[in-house]
């Protein structure tokens, strides 16, 4: 079988997800043989400009560049990888629709701001099709490799649709909410093997909500150990907000 | 005859047992966690073992069927290749409540069902099981004495029960026996001995009762008449169906089989993992079509799985009465709550037929 023509792009991120696969480790070289990477500006001068068999994006879609360059992405590309929260969910990036965007340029970039057009933060998805999803801030190199595979095997993956905690519990995790410490877990999609949580951390929400969750019941908990609505609401927007824009 | 079974083991012998009991082979024991919460873990010393503990996150179901199973390794090439694999490691389990033995007790009926599960009972085989007595309740949310596992009824290799000075242990097997012989820290049991754990047996009936107010042998009629009951509706908006309640639960066996291939896509495995019929994909199926969507129903099938529809096919409850669902419920479901009011609600309906 000929090795498919990957590209990795970035848009609007911090460039660490494309960092995780120089961690992958000793699996790295198995992962780059199974592909031949022809455009990657992270670590190689060449650009490709042709078709492609996958494109690997990262990054969210902030403004009217972004948008003509992912549609130019995705007419390029046969299969188009969402690649870590920011790409599928919007990630922090997202925390920018909290204000006027005229507002939110005179603040970043002074009195020549009418020089940087800029637009509400979108997920990739919410912009161009998408084929498969990544999530995680960083990513989470197994599931990486599990989407991986499913695109080399032309099958779907299907992004755990239950909370975090399932994952959690298997890891056998004292919950944090018995340590008295507000996680995200259980509004949070799993995927990521608890990796957090295990490491002693809480759930930030960065792999986004699952896709029915409970509100009601939600509210009721949060109600249960006096935490107060608003607190939540921050928390989740800290990488959930574009999910408004549906 | 009965003494024969029993020996002794003095408190100050404890720890030596226990490290000559690790030295054996992989030794497992209930551990501090913090937070009030315990694990099954290794252990090699006996200053290690939480010997009174409450029921631990996760059931003794993790070393019985694992999270995560390779059950075949296969290859893609023409011409069929699969080879069979049951992994499994020997090892001891020390310290485990009447409760958690229910658990395997119901674990060893059903994978012993035909076609059998060989992955199950070949690693089954290989363990080793010391039981160790509740002699009070652990906290407010077991239910243990509903389903008959308040007290030791078998399925163990040793069973170990705390009365201060020692631990008199009852021998129920030869695996158990050939400990006794080999680490030599026991003594044999008289009389007295007997006397004094007959003394706390009596003592544990009197604590120990229905901690639900309904007799035992009424609990599947109260189910047969409950399905449409207001109580799993109520539970709708409460459940965030997270699957921990089926996760930490001590008879919830349901799993998924999966295949993973190498990323050269030329040779793979076929694993299984534990499922949920909490979790929303559980009964989605083709055509985007999910045949139990409402939460509701979810909450309701998994009570009938522990207190209807095994009592048909086993002849048993598969509940335990540890309580690990109820504890882990961040909403606050609670399994003595759900059956009192659905024995409220079937009193009203039995009421109302009568005006």
């Amino acid at each position: 079988m000929k090795k498919p023509k990957v590209g990795i792009f970035d848009f609007a991120c911090c460039e660490g997800c494309q960092l995780q696969i120089a961690n992958i480790g000793e699996d790295v070289l198995d992962v780059l043989g199974s592909i031949d990477v022809v455009e990657w500006r992270e670590v190689m001068s060449e650009k490709w400009g042709k078709n492609l068999d996958i494109a690997i994006v990262e990054g969210s879609i902030t403004n009217p560049h972004a948008v003509k360059r992912i549609q130019r992405i995705r007419k390029k590309a046969k299969i188009l990888i969402a690649y870590g929260s920011c790409a599928t969910i919007g990630g922090v990036n997202g925390m920018k629709n909290n204000f006027n965007l005229d507002d939110i340029r005179k603040y970043v970039y002074g009195d020549s701001y009418r020089f940087f057009p800029t637009e509400m933060t979108k997920a990739v998805h919410q912009t161009v099709k998408v084929d498969y999803f990544v999530n995680g801030c960083p990513v989470y190199i197994p599931e990486f490799v599990a989407v991986l595979k499913a695109v080399l095997q032309g099958v779907p993956y299907y992004v755990p649709d239950y909370p975090v905690c399932v994952e959690c519990k298997l890891n056998e995790n004292v919950c944090m909410y018995d340590r008295k410490v507000t996680c995200l877990g259980p509004v949070t999609r799993a995927g990521c093997n608890a990796w957090c949580i295990n490491n002693g951390n809480i759930c930030y929400g960065c792999r986004g909500m699952v896709s029915n969750p409970n509100e009601k019941g939600a509210q009721d908990v949060l109600a249960k150990y006096k935490i107060p609505m608003d607190l939540i609401l921050n928390k989740m927007n800290m990488y959930n907000k574009c999910r408004e824009l549906g | 005859m009965e003494d024969l079974q029993y020996v002794i083991l003095k408190r100050e012998r404890f720890h030596d047992f226990i490290s000559r009991l690790s030295k054996m082979q992989k030794l497992v024991a209930p551990v501090s966690k913090g937070y009030h919460h315990f694990a099954f873990e290794e252990v090699t010393s006996g200053n290690e073992i939480a010997l009174s503990y409450i029921p631990t996150i996760l059931p003794l179901k993790k070393f019985f069927m694992p999270q995560r199973e390779t059950l075949l390794e296969f290859k893609t090439a023409k011409g069929t290749y699969a080879e069979p694999v049951v992994e499994y490691e020997p090892m001891t389990i020390f310290g485990a409540h009447t409760c958690d033995l229910a658990g395997i007790q119901c674990l060893n009926m059903v994978f012993s069902e035909r076609p059998k599960d060989y992955n199950y009972l070949t690693r089954k085989n290989k363990i080793t099981l010391i039981g160790l007595e509740c002699n009070a309740y652990c906290d407010e949310h077991a239910s243990c004495h509903l389903v008959n596992a308040s007290f030791p009824s078998g399925g163990y290799d040793l069973f170990f029960t705390d009365l201060e000075d020692y631990f008199i242990v009852h021998v129920n097997t030869q695996t158990g026996d050939e400990i006794i012989d080999i680490i030599k820290s026991f003594e044999k049991a008289d009389m007295s001995h007997i006397k004094e754990l007959k003394r706390l047996r009596d003592n544990k009936s009197k604590i120990f009762s229905n901690e639900v107010s309904i007799e035992r042998r009424h609990i599947p009629e109260l189910f047969d008449m409950s399905f449409r009951a207001r109580v799993w509706k109520a539970l709708e908006e409460r459940c965030l169906a997270c699957g921990n309640c089926t996760n930490v639960c001590p008879t919830c066996y349901c799993f998924d089989i999966r295949d993973e291939l190498e990323l050269n896509l030329k040779r793979g495995v076929r694993y299984r993992v534990w499922d949920s019929c909490q979790l929303e994909p559980f009964a989605r199926v083709a055509g985007g079509i999910n045949f139990r969507k409402e939460r509701s129903a979810r909450q309701r099938h998994r009570y009938y799985r522990k207190f209807r529809y095994p009592v048909d096919r086993f002849s048993r409850f598969f509940c335990t009465g540890c309580g690990r669902c109820t504890r882990t419920c961040m909403a606050g479901i609670s399994l003595k709550e759900t059956l009192n009011e659905l024995i409220k609600e079937s009193e009203d309906r039995v009421w109302k037929k009568w005006l």
